[in-house]
């Protein structure tokens, strides 16, 4: 049996919802997006206004508020992992293919569309004029661009990032369906027992980092098997309330097996 | 029946999918053999029309102004090949220059960063640290060269139909799923389409012959009439006008010439203070 966690990156009213809807609706998957945030926002008892703002909006100049930031999205990339590790997934919201890290099997798409025709589906949508669509994409592309940016150091709109760009043209919503449907059941984005743990370890890792976080904002963490190890820079007595802190984790989270602390070590890249 | 190009990141990944494609669509496989056809015509060095497509212009190498002679005598070959249908383009830029035909699908081709990364420190014998920053370099210097030739950024997914990337998806799923894209119904030709790609094959005939001449011309075709425009002083119009007149006329399928003169008001106004 064929199962796919797929993430679509897409920019506003390029059509790539309905992409992901519809593929959802082919493959027999969840199709997931703001239920990411309501999931995040339950489980932290955070506004989910907050959390919008944490993965929407650009980083102010001054870089203010950037911890509650980085809480928030270590929240939101906690309940994401949690959803995708169930299979069967259709992911379109933000940066799913950045806070899904390191898990090969994940089929990334992002569907793009010209400016042009963006702006006529907005202008349908809003009924706004032609010079106010056009300015409030090129807006919320750019906001993109920065969170993006700032917190991963990457440019949405590089095609590295993809396993397929599709845009919506001459292709038609149909046809990128079609498409994605069909890729997803080659066998590089199928599950296996050992990606199905990988997910897991990523799952697992991202829980243990958003628990720590608010308190402990200068960690990282890794998990293999159920194993945890908690990265600090640092190396001081903080390092001690943060042994002591996952020595508890590894009561409340039953699916840790063991939890170490590695203090004063720089962070391995495949870290969350 | 459609045209396919392709452009790559990597030249000899590119070619490997598109001979693949080729030979799985049955289709003629265009590609970087032309240029010896284009050398022997205007009697230019392979090496130096090779340079124009990968070397941004520099003292040593290809001016830009040469560069633009050869990438003009490249888009006439190129043009010229398309226009029979039934074809799998790759290594001649066509992506930048091939605009607007509907039958034409264009696709970019991302190697492996991975495999990159192994083969370059490999064939250079670098460290992968000093390979990485030769690959962010060459990829810069790409970049500045599509945007200095044809004034956009060819890694922009928004040039193609579609952007594959090899990281995870092997090199014979990729031709195979461009083999599907190409057979779908609207990259057929229709009678407009074909009708677009012999006006572009038309001017770029026209441009090859008359940029040794004037550089600064561009030309546009409808048909058999040919729309030629071109800066110039005001004394000049009308001894230029009659010379591309003649020369353009003189293409076989050209039965109309227009000339438009744009009169270039600052260099008058510099000579004047001479």
């Amino acid at each position: 049996m064929i199962m796919a966690v797929i993430t679509i990156s897409r920019g506003s009213y390029s059509k790539g919802k309905e992409v992901a809807e519809k593929v959802a609706e082919r493959l027999g998957y969840e199709c997931i997006s703001r239920e990411v945030l309501l999931d995040a926002s339950d489980r932290f008892h955070i506004p989910e206004i907050k959390l919008v703002r944490a993965i929407h909006d650009a980083p102010s100049i001054l870089g203010r508020f950037s911890h509650e930031r980085q809480v928030f999205i270590a929240y939101i990339q906690s309940a994401l992992t949690r959803r995708v590790q169930k299979d069967k997934v259709v992911y379109h919201g933000l940066a799913g293919h950045l806070l899904i890290k390191g898990i090969p099997h994940v089929l990334k798409v992002r569907i793009i569309a010209d400016l042009a025709d963006r702006a006529a589906n907005e202008m349908a949508r809003e009924g706004v004029s032609e010079e106010d669509a056009r300015s409030l994409i090129l807006k919320d592309d750019e906001e993109r661009r920065q969170w993006t940016r700032s917190l991963y150091g990457v440019d949405p709109w590089d095609c590295q990032l993809y396993d397929f760009v599709l845009r919506i043209h001459r292709l038609t919503v149909g046809d990128a369906v079609d498409f994605i449907c069909e890729a997803a059941k080659r066998e590089a984005f199928t599950t296996t027992p050992a990606l199905q743990q990988k997910m897991e370890d990523l799952a697992l890792a991202c829980q243990v980092k958003a628990a720590l976080i608010d308190v402990f904002p200068d960690t990282a963490v890794i998990c293999e098997y159920g194993n945890v190890v908690v990265y600090t820079k640092k190396s001081d007595r903080s390092t001690q309330k943060l042994q002591k802190r996952a020595k508890e984790l590894q009561k409340e989270i039953e699916e840790i097996k063991y939890i170490e602390v590695h203090a004063g070590e720089s962070f391995p890249p495949e870290a969350v | 029946m459609s045209v396919v190009i392709i452009s790559s990141d990597r030249y000899h990944k590119g070619r490997e999918i598109a001979q693949k494609t080729s030979e799985a669509l049955d289709y003629a496989l265009l590609d970087r053999e032309i240029l010896e056809t284009v050398a022997s015509k205007y009697n230019i060095p392979e090496e130096r029309l090779r340079k124009s497509l990968d070397e941004v212009p520099s003292l040593l190498g290809v001016s830009s102004k040469m560069r633009a002679l050869y990438l003009a005598y490249i888009e006439e070959a190129t043009l010229a090949g398309l226009s029979g249908d039934r074809v799998v383009c790759h290594g001649l830029v066509a992506h930048l220059y091939v605009l607007g035909v509907s039958h034409v699908l264009k696709v970019r081709i991302l190697a492996d960063p991975k495999e990159v990364l192994r083969e370059t420190a490999s064939r250079e014998g670098l460290s992968e640290e000093k390979a990485a920053k030769l690959i962010k370099r060459q990829a810069l210097e790409r970049q500045r060269w599509s945007r200095g030739a044809y004034r956009q950024d060819e890694t922009g997914a928004s040039l193609y139909d579609m952007v594959i990337s090899l990281s995870q998806i092997e090199a014979e799923k990729a031709v195979k799923t461009i083999v599907e894209m190409a057979g779908y119904r609207k990259f057929k030709p229709m009678t407009y389409s074909i009708k677009c790609i012999k006006d572009k094959e038309l001017a770029t005939k026209v441009r090859a012959t008359l940029m040794s001449y004037y550089p600064d011309v561009r030309v546009r075709a409808d048909g058999t009439t040919v729309v030629v425009e071109t800066n110039a002083l005001k004394r000049e119009k009308r001894k230029r006008t009659e010379k591309i007149k003649e020369l353009a006329g003189r293409i076989p399928g050209v039965d109309y010439v227009e000339v438009h003169v744009v009169h270039d008001l600052l260099r008058p106004a510099a000579e004047s203070f001479r």
